[in-house]
């Protein structure tokens, strides 16, 4: 007697009602052809790593010449005056550096008048600025502005097309800071001094730093906090200088040497990405 | 058999997770295995209640945290969730949803206890963000304790294996199913003139879709005999109706709004073209019912979705607005040519007269039988989709119960059950070393878990835990 050979099994097809022959838990060669790993990713220099970490280091050291500037007013190693001028020219040739060859006189008419604004409110406004956080201890104010100046730190535009990034929260976070230093300060020019150099530091510099900047630049940044925070504290200059060398030095080494380890896993099952209608683009798409 | 369903989403809440356990547990139940359900409560749905066909669902007292779960203590509702297994006498404890907090406290609590545990994961996860990070941590410690998992597509069982590292041959394919004999066809209830209704049923938020339908609408202002209807509610809703009123389509584009679940089907039969935009999607059953109704379906080609219907009942899209308007006129010019807006309900083979409305009980389902299904497909991947006119609604509705139906999904959940009964249950050792290889983390809940087992079963041994009665079923 001839055993009768069994029909082969139709081939397993990748679909849900198919496969009736194949048990529940077969899994065809065709396992995990699609799956895709580290697509569209980029692989950093170490070079690369390091001009990107100084947008980092330069937001730091522009925190600490701020601080540096609130420890001269304090211990009244210099008169206001000594640093409100230079700092007005310095201003000047930034400005001049930043319009550059779209000056015009309708222009510095315009920024003329925003500047006399800001500076006349804040002349008129400093001496109740002054006085607004006085009655607060020393300790809290400190404490206070290490946490605002922080927040400023973090939310920072670092040109990270990120959610946490928020420049409101961040100018707004160093503004109180200036505030909160402000009330420690021995008069109400002082005050205001501080308060142009917060505006100056923390509004004007930015800008001009997205426009136009280089990693290149750290260095005489670097230097001059270096030089300056050598006679305020010595401490605080190795802290300052250990902080700038990690951030720019080592951590992009270690960010070169962990890439090698990226696994982002891409398949079908990734969530299709569309743009999202909102009320400025809804008309464009229609 | 006694198996325990356990999930944070079971009725009164309604989606898909819900319909899943609820059907799956009634077909267990009439296939003679005692089933019962564990869930936390809503509002003043407490205590133990029973619910069609002497299913008995444990709403326990447990607060819900955020997006209908409890907070995942993993160690706070031990007490309750050893004691309910107990009474039951349960062999088997079936989770469902990753999302589910106390689906992975039971499955936990139930390997503790030396039960067999199941998993089903309905859905798919990317693994980039944050959120996603957590739970595929979370899924892969519990995952690690579990004697077998369930996926509803090959996607979807894919997707678990990378993101949870299991082993592949512990996780089966057993799809959704749909009650056709619900989701009946009733092209009487269509347009009778040249009208094409396109239905869309969804919630409207982001991952629906919502903002290519918005894309796609505009592109029929100049197609007067195109109309729109738009089932479901949601932060998008909005969007759809600002997108109305500039387009001014107000008359075209009917927005019904939320609608539960029993009644979507008076709503599907008006249309002949349904659109699914889903940007992802581990099954969809949105698209089943509509073929089941015998709408034509349109829907982007992601996640599960290219799996779950044959050629002739889906068009598939990139998910993008010209890809999708495309499949949408391909579907309105195979409408042209086919001619079953006014077709005979009664000359469709041995279905009920128009009269029934189409929803009366099969009494006889038929059987899945591998050459009948076999065929199907055989007859429907050789056609050229595009220029082939569409299928009787009745047709469709037929082939959707051959492919998908509660009694096929309950058996092949049965084998799973047996294979795993016939495996011996871990060791404390065993899970040990599981929660230590996927997530160490983990191992202190886990080991003050299994104190508190300890001190429970000091406290209060086995022996001295009144079982349940249970309740004799009615012959149906």
């Amino acid at each position: 007697m001839v055993k009768k050979e069994k029909p082969k099994r139709a081939p397993w097809v990748k679909n849900l009602y198919s496969n009736r022959e194949y048990p529940d838990n077969y899994t065809d060669a065709s396992f995990l052809k699609d799956l895709r790993t580290n697509l569209h990713v980029r692989i950093y220099t170490y070079p690369e790593a390091l001009a990107g970490a100084t947008v980092l280091s330069n937001q730091i050291s522009c925190i600490t010449g701020f601080l540096i500037l609130y420890q001269l007013l304090l211990s009244d190693r210099v008169t206001p005056t000594t640093i409100l001028v230079p700092s007005c020219g310095v201003t000047g040739i930034g400005y001049l550096c930043y319009r550059g060859r779209s000056l015009s006189l309708a222009l510095l008419g315009e920024d003329s008048k925003t500047l006399l604004t800001v500076v006349f409110f804040g002349y008129l406004f400093s001496p109740m600025l002054h006085t607004l956080t006085q009655a607060i201890s020393t300790d809290t104010i400190y404490t206070m502005t290490f946490f605002v100046l922080l927040a400023n730190l973090v939310f920072s535009d670092y040109g990270l097309d990120v959610a946490m990034v928020s420049k409101a929260i961040s100018l707004n976070a160093a503004i109180f800071g200036a505030i909160c230093l402000a009330s420690r300060l021995l008069t109400s020019y002082h005050a205001f001094v501080l308060l142009v150099e917060a505006a100056v530091y923390f509004v004007l510099y930015p800008i001009m730093t997205e426009a136009s900047w280089s990693p290149v630049f750290m260095v005489p940044i670097f230097a001059v906090c270096c030089s300056a925070l050598y006679w305020i504290s010595q401490p605080v200059l190795y802290l300052y200088a250990s902080t700038i060398i990690f951030i720019n030095f080592i951590c992009p080494f270690i960010f070169v040497r962990l890439q090698q380890y990226k696994f982002n896993i891409h398949g079908p099952w990734d969530e299709a990405i569309v743009e999202e209608n909102t009320d400025e683009n809804l008309d464009e798409n229609l | 058999m006694r198996i325990c369903m356990a999930s944070d989403f079971f009725y009164p809440s309604i989606g898909g997770v819900e319909e899943h356990v609820y059907n799956l547990s009634q077909m267990l139940l009439r296939l003679g295995h005692k089933v019962v359900v564990l869930t936390h409560s809503y509002g003043d749905c407490n205590g133990i209640r029973y619910v069609t066909g002497g299913l008995k669902v444990y709403y326990l007292p447990i607060k819900v945290c955020y997006n209908q779960c409890i907070l995942p203590t993993a160690v706070c509702n031990v007490p309750m969730l050893r004691a309910v297994l107990l009474r039951e006498r349960v062999d088997v404890v079936h989770g469902h949803s990753a999302f589910s907090a106390l689906a992975h406290e039971a499955l936990m609590v139930g390997s503790l206890l030396g039960l067999k545990t199941v998993f089903t994961d309905h859905s798919l996860f990317g693994f980039a963000d944050l959120s996603a990070a957590l739970t595929n941590n979370l899924l892969e410690v519990n995952l690690g304790m579990v004697n077998h998992a369930i996926c509803v597509s090959h996607i979807g069982k894919e997707n678990t294996v990378l993101r949870a590292k299991v082993a592949k041959h512990r996780v089966s394919v057993i799809p959704n199913a749909v009650d056709t004999a619900l989701f009946t066809p009733d092209p009487y209830k269509r347009p009778g003139n040249d009208r094409i209704n396109i239905v869309v049923a969804s919630r409207l938020v982001y991952r629906k879709g919502i903002d290519l339908l918005a894309g796609v609408i505009p592109r029929f202002k100049n197609n007067p005999n195109v109309h729109f209807i738009i089932v479901g509610d949601g932060p998008k809703r909005d969007l759809l109706e600002e997108i109305r009123e500039k387009t001014n389509m107000q008359d075209r584009v009917e927005m019904v709004g939320a609608v539960e679940h029993a009644k979507v089907r008076d709503i599907l039969v008006r249309g002949h073209i349904f659109v699914n935009t889903s940007l992802t999607e581990a099954y969809c059953m949105a698209i089943v019912e509509a073929a089941s109704c015998g709408l034509q379906v349109v829907s982007t080609s992601v996640g599960g979705i290219p799996e779950v219907l044959p050629q002739s009942l889906i068009l598939l899209a990139e998910p993008d607005i010209d890809s999708i308007y495309s499949g949408i006129l391909v579907a309105i010019e195979r409408h042209r040519k086919s001619g079953f807006k006014t077709v005979n309900p009664n000359a469709a083979n041995g279905h009920l007269a128009s009269g029934d409305n189409g929803r009366g009980k099969r009494r006889h389902r038929r059987k899945v039988e591998s050459d009948e299904s076999q065929s199907i497909e055989d007859s429907l991947e050789a056609q050229n989709i595009h220029l082939k006119p569409i299928l009787c609604p009745y047709r469709c509705n037929e082939m959707v119960e051959t492919l998908y139906n509660w009694e096929d999904v309950a058996l092949r959940t049965v084998k799973v059950y047996n294979r795993v009964i016939q495996e011996r249950s871990f060791t404390t050792s065993e899970l040990v070393v599981a929660v230590w290889q996927h997530g160490s983390w983990f191992l202190v809940f886990f080991v003050v878990a299994h104190f508190l087992m300890g001190l429970l079963e000091f406290w209060r041994p086995r022996s001295r835990v009144e079982p349940a009665r249970d309740m004799q079923r009615l012959p149906s």
